[in-house]
């Protein structure tokens, strides 16, 4: 029960830090880097404490998260080229 | 190998232990993973929405933060409260199950009764699904679509924790129950923290 109120206030302390950042005028790059880790890190502690992968069994852990790589690559391979070319086409044509 | 007509039928009934784990937490992981796509295709087209704006609004002008992080924090309580209902029921302590279970329902509508009151002040202000004070005209449109699907997660999650600590109470729930329920809800908190950095902060 420990364990849940500990990733409870890493959790918050996460959120706090994360204001903090917004806040902050950080150089835009630096911000999107730290918050995209922040976000990840987050999610990672959920999935690990709060909904146990942790400690399941290597087999249901592997079919969650190759599961979840495969179908995000397939969704990057898709998005990507349309993402660069969006980004050209912003640089020619200037935004929408 | 198959002997007899009992084995054969056990043999394709469709394994109870899937991936050396009952099978309503395979499905129930699987569930999660493709209601996760859902997310992340609309978290994507969201971006090429962002990309491609004129004026993409700031969100400190158009949110109150802080009100946006009390959000999250009621939604990472209540992951805690419901992490703490599967810890009781896994060690049979139902009391204390129920009562963590009800206390995450509570959470979840606390959070609901928040967005709804987001939902009516921007509203108010003039916040539409085609056009909005701020800026870019989809604004508005990614603010209801994501806000709005979340929400219904949310809503969902707790009809799912009211019924189970129904269930619970009349002994009908057992362990495996109150955890697939676990793992829903933490789902929806895992998916407010990417709306919640995507949307809001970013």
């Amino acid at each position: 029960m420990r364990t849940y109120w500990i990733t409870w206030s890493v959790l918050l302390v996460f959120t706090v830090v994360m204001l903090w950042a917004d806040s902050a005028s950080l150089p835009r790059q630096a911000f999107v880097v730290f918050m995209l880790i922040a976000m990840l890190t987050k999610a990672s502690i959920i999935g690990a404490n709060f909904m146990h992968l942790k400690g399941e069994r290597v087999q249901l852990i592997l079919t969650v998260v190759v599961g979840l790589l495969v179908t995000g690559a397939v969704l990057y391979v898709l998005i990507a080229p349309d993402a660069v070319r969006i980004h050209h086409m912003v640089e020619i044509y200037g935004p929408r | 190998m198959v002997d007899t007509e009992v084995d054969r039928i056990e043999h394709w009934a469709g394994g109870h232990h899937a991936a050396i784990a009952g099978w309503r937490k395979v499905m129930m992981w699987w569930f999660i993973v493709t209601d996760g796509l859902l997310f992340a295709g609309f978290l994507a087209s969201y971006g090429y929405a962002r990309v491609l704006a004129f004026h993409w609004p700031p969100q400190a002008e158009v949110f109150s933060l802080k009100y946006i992080a009390a959000m999250t924090f009621v939604l990472i309580t209540s992951s805690a409260t419901m992490a703490s209902a599967v810890q009781d029921a896994k060690h049979g302590r139902r009391g204390g199950a129920l009562k963590y279970v009800l206390l995450t329902a509570l959470g979840g509508l606390a959070f609901l009764g928040m967005q709804a009151y987001e939902w009516t002040h921007l509203i108010g202000e003039g916040a539409r699904l085609t056009h909005n004070p701020w800026g870019d005209a989809s604004f508005g449109a990614y603010f209801f679509l994501l806000t709005g699907f979340h929400g219904t997660h949310v809503l969902t999650g707790v009809i799912i924790l009211l019924t189970t600590a129904v269930r619970l109470s009349k002994g009908i729930t057992k362990e495996e129950g109150v955890e697939m329920a676990g793992l829903y809800w933490h789902f929806v908190d895992l998916v407010w923290v990417f709306i919640f950095t995507l949307f809001y902060l970013l």
